[in-house]
């Protein structure tokens, strides 16, 4: 067996699911689970089934201690209570009319007249448009309410302590999301900035709901959410870049991991970009070590790194698409393409197109039953959809990349690249519409 | 097992010990922890601050109008800001049972 992480992560991926199928106390697994660890660690001779169920037992203990919350935990609070709570806000606060939404890292509250150190994460739903911004100490008084979301009445409940306190980088990074949004507003229209954002920065919140919907039907929507596609962008440039600047070769891939990280926080780190960029790190660091990476134990890894620190993360939609459509273009798209090189001669732009189209397949294959499941949708237009959306969307992203460099260097140009972005996204919908409107595109149910 | 190599299959036990030990001792930390009492820092949160105010913001309190706002700036202006919360009584058209209704929203900094 030479994928060790792909055997480890099914087996802790089996545990979380068990403890959330079956309610087991932390003690009834954590106390066998050191009862194998301390057995395997005496009988120096590991046997490979103690070290599954080892990972089977880490994955439910996992789950269980996720859901644990402390005992001055926020959410511990009565719900629909008054409260006073000091925090730091974590994002970039959302402006929606005259509302503000942002989430707040809990460090003390005060009930009555006591008041604590505290814990968790609130969504703070404040009515007004302050100018908080990543890092920013507050002092908010509000009610607490279901799904840790805490009302704030008006500005006036509302006090900053300090700025600038948060992670470094992170704060760099938001900073930088913040000027490139700002740049793309600039040189384009709203419609296309926006969909420029989604697919550059990961900011999917100004789409209009009619270009999401379109997306859906068209089973295309993947495209508007960063993903290994735009990391495999960063990292071909910077490397491009170092290459060109003769910079030694590991320096070069340092530089590089460096970079995905970055853009890991500048997209506000959604699951589909750290598993592109725990992949990427993975891969640059095999060819770092002078090892062949492999594709199976680089996805086994991500998607640990990711359930480890969030177990929940396992039943979420987005969390499963992202590694199924993966693993199946892994899986499915070379058997397809030995399948088909039976009947059919691959060369130049022909063997483009039919690797394309496999891929394509390969993806829809593996997410058609979930997207079915979860969205009732199932649309047979997705695999010639992406085959003209995919090149486009490259394209965008591409144009979305440069737009936010160039006009830095030179800003005079900025508008060159804006209106072929515009152009762009203009033939993107039409397609998509045209598509959508196929009969049989798109089955409801 | 799983074709590792002795200190390959090292780090791995010592990264699932070290986790599972680790998530055992988060545990007892979340369960156990006292709770840790700090010095109230919310008192003034959500009180208007007589002293630096505006008119729309005075207007927010129980019984005050464009009128009595304006009064109150003008008070504030001539006496120098405000000493007390008490204070506010002096303004004329603030009686006793209006000064009652807004008191626990005011503060003095």
């Amino acid at each position: 067996m030479t994928r060790p992480l792909v055997v480890l992560t099914i087996a802790f991926c089996s545990g979380i699911i068990f403890s959330r199928l079956c309610q087991v106390p932390f003690w009834a697994i954590f106390l066998p689970n050191a009862f194998i660890l301390a057995l395997i660690l005496i009988s120096r001779k590991t046997m490979r089934a103690l070290l599954i169920i080892l990972a089977f037992g880490l994955g439910a203990i996992f789950r269980v201690n996720a859901y644990n919350l402390a005992e001055s935990h926020v959410l511990r609070s009565k719900l629909k209570s008054h409260l006073v709570v000091k925090g730091i806000v974590e994002d970039i606060p959302q402006i929606r009319g005259n509302r503000t939404i942002f989430p707040l890292k809990v460090e003390a509250i005060e009930a009555g007249n006591t008041a604590r150190r505290s814990c968790g994460t609130l969504r703070i739903f404040l009515n007004g448009r302050p100018d908080f911004s990543y890092g920013d100490e507050l002092i908010l008084k509000g009610r607490l309410e279901k799904a840790a979301v805490m009302r704030v009445r008006s500005l006036s409940d509302v006090t900053r302590v300090s700025r600038n306190k948060g992670f470094f980088l992170k704060r760099v990074a938001l900073w930088a999301r913040r000027e490139s949004g700002i740049r793309m507003q600039r040189y384009t229209s709203s419609l296309t900035s926006a969909v420029l954002s989604a697919m550059v920065l990961g900011e999917k919140r100004n789409i209009p709901w009619f270009v999401n919907n379109l997306m859906v039907r068209t089973g295309t929507v993947h495209i508007l959410v960063v993903s290994g596609f735009n990391v495999g962008i960063v990292s071909f440039t910077v490397l491009l870049i170092l290459k060109l600047l003769r910079v030694r070769r590991d320096t070069r891939f340092i530089i590089t991991i460096s970079c995905l990280i970055f853009y890991c926080l500048l997209t506000g780190a959604s699951t589909p970009v750290v598993r592109a960029t725990i992949m990427a790190v993975f891969f640059l660091s095999g060819y770092l070590i002078r090892r062949e990476p492999d594709i199976y134990n680089s996805l086994s890894m991500a998607a640990l790194f990711i359930l480890v620190f969030n177990p929940g993360q396992l039943f979420d939609i987005g969390f499963q698409l992202s590694f199924v459509s993966v693993l199946a273009i892994v899986c499915l798209y070379p058997a397809l393409s030995k399948l088909i090189a039976k009947y059919f001669f691959k060369k130049g732009w022909v063997k483009f197109l039919i690797d394309s189209l496999l891929i394509s397949l390969s993806a829809w294959l593996g997410t058609c039953a979930f997207i079915a499941y979860y969205f009732r949708i199932f649309s047979p237009v997705t695999v010639l959809a992406n085959l003209f959306v995919v090149p486009l969307a490259t394209l965008i992203t591409l144009c979305g990349f440069s737009l936010v460099l160039i006009s830095l260097i030179c800003p005079a140009l900025g508008f060159a690249f804006g209106s072929s972005a515009e152009a762009l996204v203009f033939i993107l919908l039409r397609i998509n519409a045209s598509l959508a409107d196929l009969p049989g595109a798109c089955l409801k149910f | 097992m799983f074709s590792l190599t002795r200190q390959e299959r090292q780090v791995i036990l010592f990264l699932m010990a070290t986790a599972l030990f680790g998530t055992g001792i988060d545990f007892l930390v979340k369960r156990y922890s006292p709770e840790r009492r700090i010095p109230s820092f919310g008192q003034n949160i959500g009180r208007i601050n007589l002293n630096t105010a505006g008119p729309e913001l005075l207007e927010e309190l129980p019984g005050i109008g464009q009128k009595l706002a304006s009064r109150i700036i003008e008070y504030r202006d001539q006496s120098g800001g405000f000493d007390s919360v008490e204070e506010l009584k002096q303004v004329k058209g603030i009686t006793v049972y209006r000064f009652e209704k807004i008191k626990d929203s005011l503060c003095i900094k």
